[in-house]
């Protein structure tokens, strides 16, 4: 039941889909349409002195990620590991997302983003890009993307990055702390993940890998060439701009903080893909789950956490980017993210039958 | 075969699934005249603290009662001849079972206070939807509540009307905060915390009179030392009881006693009828035991559909464990943790910084019980130790073992080792450890 009081009863509109979510979501979408398809921001970025819209942008964001990292922080202070993990979200995006790239821009060096790797940040591995990096540059390129990133998901899981690092992560578990419960937890939901996020994966993969050939074969295959640059501006239209901006950024007050996290981050696809094979897990203490299902509501990814739980499963769910806020709010205590060396399945069953023999032993005839 | 199931509780729930996970052509009937679909009851509190909505406290998406082939029916059944394996439902049609399972669950109980019988608005239980919605619908129009009971449900109303921002005050009989469970020392803690969140908490306190105002609102409540605290809501959580009252009225009622009485395979006095879960009572060496907590009608209920699929079952008590939160404090007990137990010896420290506190009790050289505050514990670690008749040096010594906490904010145990090692000595110093 809504609180008492017009404060309440807005923090309860903006959070349960009410008029207030519908006009902020109108809002953000328009900041989006206006920042990624014209020039408006240009103007006000160079009246206070910043060097483009993008810097602007940036700013703006780092300073959501601050503001709501302090909530956040507060909030879930008697939690050390959310304590730790907001530090280092605000950490990095303060220093590697915002000031190491404009530090490098003043000594002129390339703007480089040390928080971001292929596929997320898709010019990392685009030949006509990386090749005309200095040699460190390049090779951080390389070896983040096709060597740490995975073997971090497979010591640490797809934590480390989604929910640690990553700037969309950190954007979704600061300031958009009050929304995750939005995210659907429906099996359909599920369903539609999978095919979407994996869709995304192949597309930046064979856009990639054209790429590298288009720039190999260079004039000689002209017609690839621009075959090629077509598929880049249109993957650029719908997948970096309309679906991590526009989508991802815009509904938050519809549908949780995590669309594009959770539905087309070719990035969060493979570390999902990475953390199915390695350690990461979530492990259910056994039977002590009362199936109040607050850590299946509070998930951004939206995992029915609690179909595992009261399932006595331990489990793996490629999507789960490890924030933590399952174990937060459960009441009982009986979640614990771990980096476990057993490995833990990704479907729960219904209930958990005990073995019959420790139970009861089969007997042929009827009852009494 | 139709099984016929009256409540769709944990209980009754786990065991339709049981009962499909073992029978797949069977005809399976879950009735409850409380809900259409089964719903978490532990969950109540957060419903009416906004935090889910009635439809998140849905513990299953409802496509999977088509898929398990469940048949879900809403309504109250008002008679039960045993004789004819039949049920006349509230709505006047009748339904034949040839297995019938009781897993009707509790109710609020009704106290008799003086006066409480002229209330006809604002006082409230806090275990049904129907009193869920009650108590929504009060809280609107009040400033002030009195909560009546020093148990579990008691503290989670408390929180619900403290969320509410209204004054509460909180009203418990016994000397210190649930005795049943919790040590003087672990009660202060408790105490502490709650009255911290803005709550009157009295102790020592029983209700002599309700007072209504003439419109039939609940105006105050006067206790025993002569206090009168005005409210516009009571919030009764003296205890729950079996729901059985219907069952005295019709054809073929079963032997009942505080509830329905079963063999420990769950049978009841009735040929192909069982119960289970919170209303099921079983005797176990001369005495009568009613188990109300979620877990127990989670395992009662597996336990029932098997001896119903004819499998000998036999419920033997097994080792106690349950857990609850006081707003902020986390609580796991498990094994035997009354704080009175005739010769047993025990160790209780509070862990510096924090309010929490670890509570472990030995008779005879081995640990019986285990009671843990305002940290993170893994109860089925010390089920282990209590079924290996540990002792304390071991449990003490194997402590990390059973911590749960978040990674980075696992309680420091050095502090815990510590305290053991003084309480030892003073005990070997005196010859009888208190
Ligand atoms: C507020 C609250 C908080 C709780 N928190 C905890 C906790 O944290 N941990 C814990 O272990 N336990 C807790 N419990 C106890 C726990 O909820 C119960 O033990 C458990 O729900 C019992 O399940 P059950 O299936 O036996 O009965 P119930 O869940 O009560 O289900 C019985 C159903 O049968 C229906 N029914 C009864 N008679 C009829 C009839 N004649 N016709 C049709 N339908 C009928 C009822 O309406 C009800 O829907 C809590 C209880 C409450 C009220
Ligand atoms: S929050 Fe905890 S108790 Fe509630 S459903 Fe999830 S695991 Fe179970």
């Amino acid at each position: 039941m809504v609180r008492k009081g017009k404060s309440a009863w807005l923090l309860h509109d903006l959070t349960h889909r009410g008029p207030t979510a519908w006009l902020l979501t109108a809002l953000l979408v328009a900041f989006y349409l206006l920042l990624y398809f014209t020039h408006f921001f240009t103007p006000v970025a160079h009246s206070l002195g910043l060097s483009s819209k993008w810097t602007l942008y940036g700013l703006l964001y780092t300073l959501a990620i601050l503001a709501g990292g302090v909530h956040v922080l507060r909030k879930y202070r008697h939690n050390r590991y959310q304590v730790v993990r907001t530090s280092v979200v605000m950490f990095v995006q303060v220093v590697f997302a915002f000031s190491i790239p404009e530090i490098l821009q003043f000594f002129h060096q390339p703007e480089y983003y040390f928080s971001y790797f292929w596929p997320l940040k898709f010019d990392d591995l685009n030949p006509s890009v990386v090749f005309h990096l200095p040699l460190f540059y390049a090779l951080y390129s390389f070896l983040g993307a096709l060597l740490l990133a995975p073997f971090l998901g497979v010591v640490f899981g797809k934590r480390w990055y989604c929910s640690w690092v990553c700037g969309c992560g950190g954007l979704a578990n600061t300031a958009g702390d009050g929304l995750r419960h939005l995210t659907s937890k429906s099996s359909r939901a599920w369903k539609f993940e999978k095919i979407s996020i994996h869709a995304v994966l192949a597309v930046s993969v064979l856009l990639t890998a054209l790429l590298f050939v288009s720039y190999g074969l260079g004039s000689r295959a002209p017609a690839l060439a621009r075959f090629t640059y077509n598929f880049q501006t249109v993957y650029a239209f719908l997948v970096v701009a309309t679906l991590s901006g526009v989508v991802g950024a815009g509904l938050y007050p519809l549908g949780g903080t995590r669309i594009w996290c959770r539905n087309f981050c070719p990035m969060a696809a493979v570390l999902g893909l990475v953390q199915k094979l390695g350690r990461f897990r979530i492990t259910v203490k056994p039977n002590m789950c009362i199936s109040c299902g607050l850590c299946s509501k509070y998930c951004e990814m939206g995992i029915d956490v609690r179909a595992y739980a009261q399932a006595n499963q331990s489990f793996t769910r490629a999507s789960c980017v490890g924030c933590g806020l399952c174990a937060e709010v459960c009441p009982r205590g009986v979640l614990r993210l771990e980096n476990a060396r057993s490995h833990a399945p990704q479907r729960a069953s219904l209930v958990q039958i005990a073995p019959l023999a420790s139970a009861a032993s089969p007997s042929p005839g009827r009852p009494r | 075969m139709r099984y016929v199931i009256i409540g769709n509780g944990v209980a009754g729930v786990t065991a339709a699934f049981t009962l499909r996970a073992r029978d797949a052509a069977a005809e399976i009937l879950l009735l409850s005249g409380e809900s259409d679909y089964f719903f978490s009851r532990t969950a109540l509190m957060y419903a009416f603290m906004d935090r889910m909505s009635l439809r998140d406290l849905e513990p299953y998406e409802r496509h999977v009662y088509a898929e398990q082939n469940i048949r879900l029916v809403r309504d109250w059944v008002t008679n039960l001849d045993a004789s004819r394996r039949l049920l006349t439902l509230q709505s006047g049609s009748s339904l034949a079972y040839d297995r019938l399972l009781l897993a009707t669950g509790s109710l609020g109980d009704a106290p008799d206070w003086p006066g409480l019988d002229h209330v006809r608005e604002g006082a409230v239980h806090f275990v049904t939807l129907q009193d869920l919605q009650r108590a929504e619908s009060l809280a609107r129009t009040t400033r002030e509540a009195v909560v009546v009971g020093g148990g579990l449900i008691g503290v989670e109303l408390v929180e619900c009307l403290v969320y509410h921002r209204q004054k509460v005050t909180f009203l418990v009989r016994a000397p210190w905060y649930w005795p049943g469970a919790l040590a003087r020392e672990e009660a202060e803690i408790v105490s502490e915390h709650i009255r911290r969140h803005g709550v009157d908490l009295r102790m020592d306190e029983e209700v002599a009179e309700v007072l209504a105002a003439p419109e039939g609102r609940v105006r105050a409540v006067r206790t025993k030392s002569g206090h009168e605290y005005s409210c516009q809501l009571l919030g009764i959580a003296i205890g729950v009881s079996p729901q059985i009252a219907w069952l005295r009225g019709v054809k073929t009622p079963p032997s009942l006693g505080r509830g329905i009485q079963v063999s420990s395979s769950f049978q009841t006095s009735l040929e192909n009828v069982w119960a289970t879960g919170d209303c099921a009572e079983f005797s176990a060496n001369g005495q009568s035991l009613v188990e109300q907590i979620w877990y127990s009608a989670r395992r009662q209920g597996e336990l029932a559909a098997l001896a119903m699929l004819g499998h000998q079952v036999r419920y033997d008590l097994p080792i106690f464990y349950n857990s609850a939160k006081f707003f902020e404090i986390e609580y796991t007990a498990t094994g035997e943790i009354s704080p009175s137990l005739p010769g047993a010896q025990t160790f209780f420290c509070r862990l510096p910084g924090r309010e929490a506190s670890v509570r472990i009790t030995e008779r005879a050289g081995s640990i019986i019980g285990v009671n843990m505050l305002g940290a993170r514990w893994d109860h089925s670690i010390f089920e282990r130790w209590i079924a290996e008749q540990r002792d304390m040096d071991y449990a003490i010594s194997h402590l990390a073992e059973a911590q749960f906490d978040v990674e980075f904010g696992r309680v420091d145990l050095a502090s815990v080792s510590g305290a053991y090692r003084e309480w030892r000595a003073r005990s070997a110093g005196t010859g009888s450890p208190s």
